[in-house]
């Protein structure tokens, strides 16, 4: 499992709920081979933690937000979508701080399933994300 | 070179076009573009549940009086804000009116024998408003006098057929009237006005009083409903643990206070 930063051209979004400046929408950062440690199906937002190795063989630790579960439902979500173990490809704009924590742009489960956020999953552009 | 820049920008507005139209629409912006009047409304009934935005289209309030003001100043908005102060942050009763005025998606009317009760989806609120003639307390908050409360007390009278109008005082000052951080005292006096357009449509206007924190009466917000065709609500919580957890995990490492210039 390796990390891979693939950088995308995809349009400014805009969110509904509360502001989007915390984080770098301008381009999204791609996590391959990520481990769901915690989903978490709640208010104000769903949250996601993901453990990925970077290069080295270092694991990482991740979280990221998506809309509330009665948004992310509008678009195919449901409380029992991801599982505890899932390993997946996670599309997340990061935080400005270089943390490792952002938003949603979509996950793609192994059985290539793609869950998308409810505020910025419609905001790219097609292909993105690709190498 | 300007043709090719401008088709360039022209592809990208499609495609963000074609992006828009694949996101999903609630249920209140599907029922709002539909606009099926469903039939006249039935007289002095509102029975049944309703969906609304998740936020009423908000009134700029009148000035503040000096007490309003330093309340106002002390009042840090953005419940996704690690520095906020915005009771609901952590979860705490939303309070009337900010029932009202925030996360409105969903509401009950439920009449009883002498009463009205209307019930909030988001954190699953009930208020009896009572229709049977009585008068509202007086002196709430007050030595001698009834305590406030989150909700306080509420009666209510048909305006005509297609209008039920709610008075409310003896509110809880540790609310706040909305979530732009708006102070009240316990003098606060609120009125709703629910007009049934029609079978499927229900507006509100809510007006409230407190001279001491506002120069003059004013409307706070107006609101619409819409009838939801299968009558089925959602549950919606504040869970205070997960709110507690997205702070730590999200709002915190994020930085989402100092990217908006809050520290």
């Amino acid at each position: 499992m390796k990390l891979r930063l693939l950088m995308s051209l995809i349009c400014i979004p805009v969110f509904a709920h509360h502001g989007s400046t915390a984080y770098d929408t301008s381009k999204a950062v791609v996590l391959k081979g990520a481990t769901v440690t915690k989903y978490v199906w709640a208010n104000p937002h769903v949250i996601i933690t993901l453990d990925v190795k970077d290069d080295k063989g270092n694991v990482q630790h991740w979280s990221a937000e998506a809309g509330t579960p009665q948004t992310v439902t509008l678009s195919g979500w449901s409380k029992t979508s991801v599982q505890l173990g899932d390993v997946v490809t996670v599309y997340i704009f990061q935080s400005k701080t270089g943390n490792l924590v952002g938003r949603l742009n979509k996950i793609v489960l192994a059985d290539g399933t793609e869950l998308r956020d409810s505020a910025l999953g419609y905001r790219e552009a097609e292909g993105d994300g690709k190498q | 070179m300007k043709t090719r820049n401008a088709l360039a920008a022209l592809l990208a507005l499609s495609l963000v076009a074609t992006a828009q139209q694949r996101r999903p629409q609630t249920l209140y912006q599907k029922l709002e573009a539909a606009h099926d009047p469903g039939g006249p409304a039935p007289k002095r009934d509102l029975t049944g549940s309703w969906t609304g935005p998740l936020t009423p289209k908000y009134v700029d309030a009148p000035p503040l009086t000096p007490l309003g003001q330093k309340l106002f100043k002390a009042n840090i908005p953005d419940p996704f804000s690690a520095s906020s102060n915005d009771p609901w942050s952590v979860c705490d009763p939303l309070g009337f009116p900010r029932s009202d005025t925030t996360e409105t998606r969903g509401m009950v009317f439920a009449p009883m024998p002498g009463r009205m009760i209307i019930m909030t989806q988001y954190q699953k609120i009930w208020r009896s408003v009572w229709m049977d003639g009585r008068e509202l307390p007086k002196n709430v908050g007050a030595k001698g006098g009834p305590d406030s409360a989150w909700y306080g007390y509420s009666v209510g009278r048909w305006d005509g057929d297609y209008t039920l109008v709610v008075n409310t005082v003896g509110l809880d000052d540790r609310t706040w009237i909305d979530r732009r951080g708006y102070p009240h005292s316990v003098d606060l006096r609120v009125e709703e006005r629910y007009t049934r357009v029609d079978h499927n449509t229900l507006d509100l206007t809510l007006t409230i009083d407190d001279p001491k924190i506002y120069t003059k009466p004013f409307v706070l917000a107006k609101n619409r409903f819409y009838w939801i065709p299968n009558q089925e609500d959602e549950e919606q919580l504040c869970v205070p643990s997960e709110a507690i957890e997205y702070k730590k995990l999200i709002v915190e490492p994020a930085g989402q206070d100092e990217a908006k210039g809050k520290k």
